[in-house]
């Protein structure tokens, strides 16, 4: 991967990061029924999209690495992974801190709280497998299979979880989406939250692929200088 | 189809000879339903939602041992390898391993509904009847699933120790729709009650029976 373009990619990520951070903090106007709290929301919905993406990114990587079988696709896999996995995270702490003050709980079994869930478990097992397992093709054909699996799994966990709630007596009826922004500002602040993680997440993807590379090629050089050792 | 049928028979034959596998289900079964029973309250260890329940915490925990097993039995002896060496395609190994696995299986639910009709003090009445479609739907998709996942779990450090942290997740809309189908029928409702959790069940066990068909060879190719 070009440095360049990696440190250029870290650059409009940061600038980008502070804008969005301006506008969440001091441009956009408090929401009337929620006041303050609802701020959180412009890094929270931008955090679920990221993560979801990341783990849609496992499924594809994975797909394509048994497809062609090379060992980039098996890097992006892990790289997509760890990344969607710490965006998962925010996505479940950013959400308890808004709905402690706004649902009085830090968590409900909501659908879309427990698909969350549900992903970031499932992405846990992913990771624990990449750690627990020996850096071979065989490993990472394993892992690109388990990938493909979990991500099958995303449909019937949606519709079952819905059914599941609806019908249960909802306590809480409160829905907060996106068709709550009143104000031109309020989109605004979504949409540039929404590039400054997306480039977050891009950034940090790369970097951690870059170093994947650069540990496959260490490991192949290390390989072939004992090998040439110990042909002299 | 020959291949199928040896694979299964030598599993069966095996397993009527040891009874290991079916014997520590059963067990862990019975375990786990007394625990529930222990773990809720008078008033909560009543009524069909909480045996519904316990029925499928120990559906779901013997069959993580029956998946295990079904794997781990032949790499315990060295017999994978002939298995993999035997001309026999990856995808009918699976199928055979499933059934092998669904029969076992079969036996430990078998065992678990006796107990919880014991237990939660239900009676023995047509309702039990209407619930073997539902539990022979969660028993397949939960071996369909497992079975690829135990060989995953083959490949790592912590062997099967892996095989709960990655099946649980994965399995947990086929729960929940089993649950709630079980919970209603034991509560005396008809079959069609039941239709929308019977309809999550399917879709489970079709992507899951599929999708180990055509990726087991992936999971099993070079293993030895």
């Amino acid at each position: 991967m070009n440095r360049n373009f990696i440190a250029m990619l870290g650059i409009v990520t940061a600038l980008l990061m502070v804008a969005a951070l301006y506008m969440a903090f001091l441009y956009v106007p408090n929401e009337a029924t929620q006041g303050i709290v609802q701020r959180i929301f412009y890094f929270h919905v931008p955090c679920a999209w990221v993560a979801f993406a990341g783990f849609g990114l496992v499924a594809i990587a994975g797909a394509l690495y048994l497809w062609l079988g090379d060992q980039i696709w098996d890097d992006l896999g892990q790289a997509a992974a760890e990344t969607g996995m710490v965006f998962c995270t925010l996505v479940l702490i950013t959400g308890s801190i808004w709905a402690k003050p706004i649902w009085g709980v830090w968590w409900t079994w909501d659908s879309r709280l427990t698909t969350t869930l549900l992903l970031w478990l499932m992405y846990g097992g992913y990771l624990m497998l990449r750690a627990a397992a020996d850096e071979t093709p065989q490993s990472a054909r394993v892992a690109a299979v388990l990938g493909i699996i979990a991500a099958l799994d995303v449909p019937v966990v949606i519709v079952s979880v819905r059914l599941w709630r609806t019908i249960h007596p909802a306590v809480l009826v409160t829905r907060q989406g996106g068709h709550g922004l009143e104000d031109p500002r309020m989109v605004a602040t979504l949409l540039v939250a929404m590039a400054a993680f997306t480039a977050l997440f891009a950034w940090l993807l790369i970097l951690r692929l870059a170093t994947l590379r650069t540990r496959a090629r260490l490991n192949r050089l290390t390989l072939e200088i004992a090998l040439a050792e110990a042909g002299d | 189809m020959s291949a199928f049928a040896a694979i299964l028979r030598k599993d069966l034959r095996l397993e009527l000879r040891s009874g290991e596998s079916t014997i520590a289900m059963v067990a862990l079964s019975i375990l786990i339903l007394v625990v529930v029973v222990f773990a809720l309250s008078q008033a909560g260890a009543r009524g069909t939602e909480a045996a519904a329940g316990a029925l499928w915490i120990a559906l779901l925990f013997s069959g993580m041992v029956g998946a295990t097993r079904a794997l781990g039995a032949e790499r315990e002896n060295g017999c994978i390898a002939g298995l993999l060496i035997a001309p026999v395609d990856r995808a009918t190994l699976y199928l055979a391993k499933l059934a092998a696995a669904l029969v076992f299986m079969a036996v430990a639910e078998i065992a678990a509904v006796i107990l919880m009709v014991l237990f939660f003090n239900l009676s023995f009445d047509s309702g039990l009847l209407r619930m073997v479609p539902i539990l022979a739907l969660g028993l397949l998709g939960f071996a369909a699933l497992a079975i690829m996942l135990a060989a995953i779990a083959g490949h790592t450090r912590l062997g099967d120790l892996t095989l709960p942290m990655l099946a649980v997740p994965i399995y947990v809309p086929a729960l929940i729709a089993g649950v709630k189908a079980s919970a209603v029928l034991l509560g005396g409702a008809p079959f069609g009650a039941a239709w929308t959790w019977i309809r999550i069940l399917i879709a489970f066990d079709v992507i899951y029976t599929v999708a180990g068909y055509l990726l087991f060879e992936h999971v099993m190719a070079e293993q030895a």
